[in-house]
């Protein structure tokens, strides 16, 4: 999709604050060309030494900018409703096709987080500005039209050779667009791995303590933040230079005025009233070369940002980063707690894998996996480390997305077409091997939704939680920290196992969840689940779990051998 | 908000001046360039008006045309030295800033575990990289143009006491009045720019945490409720980015309304004087185009207030996380002797700050080179005692002592050369396999690398290539291969003392078995301290203690405790052989 309707489709989320606001900017605009009139009036009455009509002019002028100061007051508030609705949509977009399970809104999943960031903070802020940026150019085009008229009528010789250092600006910026673009994008990288660095360092700010690696990480740190120095310099310079060529179109317009009128200067048919009525237009026209100028340069950071965050959402089109949404976070809004869309629960009788082939580019993953089971089964897979257990449950689910996966899984005998939006509560749960939790309640946690407080009893139990919980101060209510870190290893491991049993899936998937937990613990959590009656995939190691087993799978160098 | 004693006004202002004191000259060379600029702008106006003077007495065409020839060789100058000025002033600034950044991650690297279990790392990042960033535009961009106007109006007051005092005095006392009131509404916009911040941090905060658990989200069908939380963030973004903006305004009407009534009065005062004779019109021109002149370095600052808010907003978050102290001071100088490192628990207790206790009265001796298993069920308190012994926390009471050296004498670099700690959940920074085995450290060679990894069963990783990269957050390796990586860490390091906290929980038996062989090569001329709770990791540990809640309730030889009737160790293992046979002890009678 073409810039200029990306843009449009932004601007256009709240269009009620949006028209409301620009209204207010064309408005501000208008009141400089009755500014300047009055004061070429003011000086021709100075020079005529006619004091009383300066102290009427005077006054005139005064009111004319108090009008111009109150239309801003009210425009700019309006606006930063607006600026935050824009930038939220787009923020919103990108979250939600990152936390899609399936279905058409899906998108790739990113690879850092802490450099994902930079795409919600930097690049939302790249795309409002270049939509602030046509609003004041347009309010700057109102203006100019207004102020040529105005001028043209005083001295059209004048007025006309103002065009030429307008002309020089747009042709400077036309010759530095592509530059703009490729600076800015190696800016962005730079920046990118700082903040992806300084993630990671505090992230495993332990495990750098603990290895003594603070200097050699830091020298790192160093490194990139040299480079990004570099390239911050690079862009600014040239950012600059655009601006100065089309601040100085003021200065040099004033000079040409000041060549081309010096004949009749010199015999006094040009007077000081109309130099002051060009001087104190001239300010305000370099206002839009200028804004003509930024606005070129943030369409190419635009493009950039565009280019990054479409990445982020289904099928990588830039047309799902700005797809209208109902977001209602304006201050008198009312934001009811939705209800999570899931898909219709189809109870359980049989789950088939068909052929399934998942391989990533480094040729790693598993290969023609064939197995089925019924309900109420226990089927767990085994195998050497790297031996591709993982990826073949990620498979399974629809959740392996940077891998090229062939096959087909069946329920009840009935092929899946999109797995990652069906195998989803309450037709199936996952617990990874290294479940993550977010800072918020246990409850919240578990229930990720509306918390019913019978159904999430029943899951902390099934987990084998329920005492530990009931010793926190808060109970189910207490907050357990950034990712969970207030609670230990094996707290996160069944208060994630609980958030997959709470929806009582037809089919539990988890992998290796024995690993962190004690014997006592484990022999509870798994006689919980069979008197559930669940139907359970496992990866494990453990006796105590091919005891159980109906079948066990075992897989070697991504095979499955008997 | 409630305004903040002078005080801390002073010492942020002097916290600033340190920070730029590394780099002084540069920052003075700036001001000079500034100066330059600044007075050749001047010049403009003082053409122009010699141009209507001449036009007002009558005057020759050509004389008209060489003034106006002048005055566009003063623009195009003029333009020129702004974009020296921008290179300069950018290039300073983020070398200053950079070291502010450097700083401050080491700073918080230096913080306590307590603080990183209450801040997550998208903050963390805000504050060390976007505050930061903050205060970089501040001082590349804002810093010159306010010394730049700074320069303008000096020069300009001298230039107009030429023309006449009065009309110096007059601009003087409407300088002043006007940068009082910018200054004044600056102040009170302070704190709702800190709290705009402060709900931005938190907003990416939970994106960050929300992406880092994408799998689990996307596998538990979380989208609505992970957008609804993302709903409500972002609403709080809006309301505290309109009160940032009212106070934005209440400065942005104090900078309009000088400029405005500065060019009322000049058309006032312009009449009355020109009408007495007093002044030209040329000197009215004059007037009026200084304060035109000066209108737009204001305006400019206006748009820049922003920056200035959000860098002092910054600029206080910086101070504050710069003035919290970690609780663990390094002061300690006494190097424990040579070779494994013996440990004793005395009377050592510890709790997190609430009444709940973690560790009760332990005492503990292990002597220099002995291995010791620690079990326990989840939540008895192990973490803590392997937390303690990498100083990573300080016992609330009693002493710890490593070598027979209380650990908080011995230098903290020390502790971390001579402990080593192998945790329960690896992390993985973006980087080469290298990387990730040295955390960066350019010292130790390929070949030292390679072996580590080889000793740690990672013979693939050597295969494929140390500079391989490997994906941040351990994308490219499964858990298991993680904890070996983990591993080989420590081999490349050479402790004397080395705690495994659940090391091999996430590695298959026969990895294990792999690996095993390599942990008791490990264990041989140092002291380990293996916490496990899957038994047979410790079938070939000298001594076990039975930890419960927060208690040693059993500490002896193995194989004496193995044997002892009633015994807790004995019961867990009849227990495991119970359950698993996998966990059972072959060495069991």
């Amino acid at each position: 999709m073409p810039v200029w309707r990306l843009a449009w489709r932004v601007s256009q989320h709240e269009p009620k604050s949006f028209w409301v606001g620009w209204s207010c900017f064309v408005l501000f605009f208008t009141f400089p060309v009755a500014n300047g009139w009055l004061l070429g009036r003011g000086f021709d009455a100075i020079s005529r030494h006619d004091t009383g009509h300066v102290y009427v002019l005077a006054v005139l002028l005064a009111l004319s900018e108090a009008l111009r100061m109150a239309s801003i007051h009210f425009g700019a508030l309006i606006w930063t409703q607006a600026w935050v609705h824009m930038q939220t949509l787009v923020r919103s977009n990108l979250l939600a096709a990152q936390m899609a399970s399936g279905g058409p809104e899906a998108g790739q999943p990113v690879g850092s987080a802490g450099e994902a960031v930079t795409h919600f903070r930097d690049d939302t802020e790249d795309v409002t500005m270049f939509v602030d940026g046509m609003v004041d150019v347009s309010a700057g085009v109102v203006f100019t039209v207004l102020a040529g008229f105005v001028l043209g009528s005083v001295d059209s010789n004048a007025a006309l050779v103002l065009v030429v250092p307008l002309i020089g600006v747009a042709l400077a910026t036309r010759t530095l667009d592509s530059r703009i673009k490729r600076y800015r994008a190696d800016d962005r990288l730079a920046a990118a791995a700082v903040s992806g660095l300084v993630g990671d360092l505090m992230a495993s700010a332990t495990t750098i303590k603990v290895n003594n690696a603070v200097d050699p990480s830091l020298s790192k740190l160093r490194d990139f933040v040299d480079r990004r120095r570099y390239t911050a310099v690079r862009d600014r310079v040239l950012d600059e230079g655009v601006q100065a060529f089309s601040q100085g179109a003021a200065d040099i317009g004033l000079g040409l005025v000041l060549l081309v009128s010096a004949g009749a200067l010199a015999s006094g048919a040009f007077d000081v009233g109309r130099l002051a009525l060009f001087t104190a237009y001239l300010g305000w026209l370099s206002f839009l070369p200028r804004m003509v100028g930024r606005v070129l340069a943030r369409r190419k950071q635009f493009s950039v940002a565009m280019d990054r965050m479409r990445f982020l959402v289904a099928d990588d089109l830039s047309a799902n980063v700005v797809a209208p949404r109902s977001l209602p976070i304006a201050p008198r809004d009312v934001r009811p707690r939705l209800v999570p869309i899931r898909p219709d629960r189809i109870p359980l009788q049989s789950f088939a894998v068909r052929d399934l082939t998942a391989v990533f580019g480094s040729g790693a993953g598993v290969h023609d996996i064939d197995f089925e089971l019924r309900r109420g089964t226990f089927t767990v897979i085994t195998g050497p480390i790297g031996s591709g257990k993982t990826t073949l449950l990620r498979a399974l689910l629809g959740l392996a997305h940077h891998a090229d996966v062939r096959g087909e899984v069946l329920w009840n005998d009935r092929h899946l077409l999109d797995r990652a939006a069906f195998l989803v509560p309450p037709n199936c749960a996952f617990l990874p091997q290294v479940p993550q939790l977010v800072s918020d309640s246990v409850a919240e946690n578990i229930a990720l939704g509306p918390v019913d407080d019978e159904r999430l009893r029943i899951a902390l139990e099934l987990a084998a939680v329920s005492d530990d919980i009931a010793a926190m101060p808060d109970g189910t209510a207490t907050t357990i920290g950034p990712r969970g870190l207030r609670l230990s290893g094996g707290q996160r491991q069944r208060v994630a196992t609980a958030r997959a049993l709470i929806h009582a899936p037809e089919l539990v998937v988890l992998d290796d969840l024995s690993s962190a937990l004690d014997v006592e613990t484990e022999l509870e959590l798994w006689s919980n689940l069979a008197a559930a009656g669940m139907t359970v995939i496992a990866v494990s190691h453990r006796a105590v779990a091919f005891e159980r087993a109906d079948q066990i799978l075992c897989l070697d160098n991504g095979r499955l051998s008997v | 908000m409630a305004p903040k004693p002078s005080g801390a006004q002073t010492s942020r202002f002097r916290a600033l001046m340190a920070l730029l004191r590394p780099d002084l000259l540069r920052w003075v060379g700036l001001g000079a360039l500034l100066t330059v600029s600044s007075a050749l702008s001047l010049g403009g106006p003082l053409v122009v008006r010699h141009i209507v003077d001449l036009a007002t007495d009558g005057t020759t065409a050509a004389r008209i045309t060489g003034l106006a020839v002048i005055f566009l060789v003063i623009a195009v100058t003029t333009q020129f030295l702004s974009v020296v000025v921008a290179w300069f002033a950018t290039i300073t600034a983020w070398r200053t800033t950079n070291q502010i950044r450097l700083d401050m991650a080491r700073h918080v690297l230096g913080l306590d575990h307590e603080f990183h279990r209450r801040h997550t790392p998208g903050e963390l990042i805000q504050r060390v990289d976007g505050d930061v960033t903050s205060v970089s535009d501040f001082l590349g961009r804002v810093v010159p143009k306010a010394v730049g106007a700074a320069v303008l109006v000096f020069g300009m007051l001298v230039v107009l006491a030429f023309v006449d005092w009065r009309l110096a005095i007059g601009m003087a006392v409407y300088v002043v009045l006007a940068a009082w009131v910018v200054v004044r509404s600056r102040h009170r916009a302070v704190g709702e720019s800190s709290d705009e911040m402060g709900s931005y941090a938190r907003l990416y905060g939970g994106i960050e945490e929300r992406l880092t658990a994408a799998e689990d989200l996307r596998a538990n069908g979380a989208g609505t409720h992970a957008m609804w939380r993302f709903v409500e963030d972002s609403a709080d973004t809006m309301h505290s980015a309109l009160r940032r903006e009212r106070a934005f305004l209440r400065m942005w009407w104090g900078v309009q309304g000088a400029v405005a009534t500065g060019s009322v009065l000049t058309l006032a005062v312009s009449g009355l004087l020109v009408a007495r004779n007093s002044i030209t019109v040329g000197t009215a021109f004059l007037l009026f185009q200084y304060v035109l002149l000066l209108a737009r370095p204001l305006e400019d600052v206006v748009h820049q207030l922003e920056t200035v808010q959000k860098a002092n907003g910054a600029m206080v978050r910086v101070i504050d996380l710069l003035a919290v102290r970690a609780t663990i001071i390094d002061l300690g100088a006494v190097a424990p002797g040579p070779g494994a490192l013996s440990v004793r628990f005395e009377h050592v207790s510890f709790d997190y700050g609430d009444s709940e206790p973690v560790l009760i009265d332990i005492d503990l001796d292990i002597g220099a080179g002995r291995s010791v298993g620690i079990v326990g069920r989840t939540g008895s308190g192990k973490t803590t005692l392997s937390r303690l012994l990498l100083r990573l926390v300080d016992s609330t009471d009693g002493t710890l002592a490593l070598g027979g050296v209380p650990i908080t004498d011995i230098a903290l670099a020390d502790v971390r050369r001579r402990v080593a700690l192998i945790p329960q959940e690896v992390e993985l920074v973006a980087g080469s396999v290298r990387d990730n085995v040295t955390l960066f450290d350019p010292v130790p060679t390929d070949e030292a690398v390679r072996n580590a990894l080889r000793l740690a069963g990672l013979e693939t990783l050597v295969a494929g290539g140390i500079d391989r990269p490997l994906g941040s957050g351990g994308a490219g390796l499964s858990a298991g291969e993680a904890q070996l990586l983990a591993l080989a860490r420590v081999w490349l390091r050479d402790p004397d003392l080395v705690v495994l906290d659940e090391a091999t929980a996430r590695v298959d038996p026969l990895t294990e078995s792999r690996i095993e062989a390599g942990v008791r090569e490990l264990m041989s001329g140092r002291t380990t301290v293996i916490i496990a709770h899957r038994l047979s990791t410790l079938r070939h540990v000298d001594e076990i203690v039975v930890v419960d809640h927060g208690r040693v309730v059993e500490h002896g030889d193995r194989s004496v405790l193995s044997e002892l009737t009633n015994g807790r160790f004995r019961h867990l293992l009849e227990l495991a052989l119970d359950m698993d046979p996998a966990d059972a002890d072959p060495v069991l009678p």
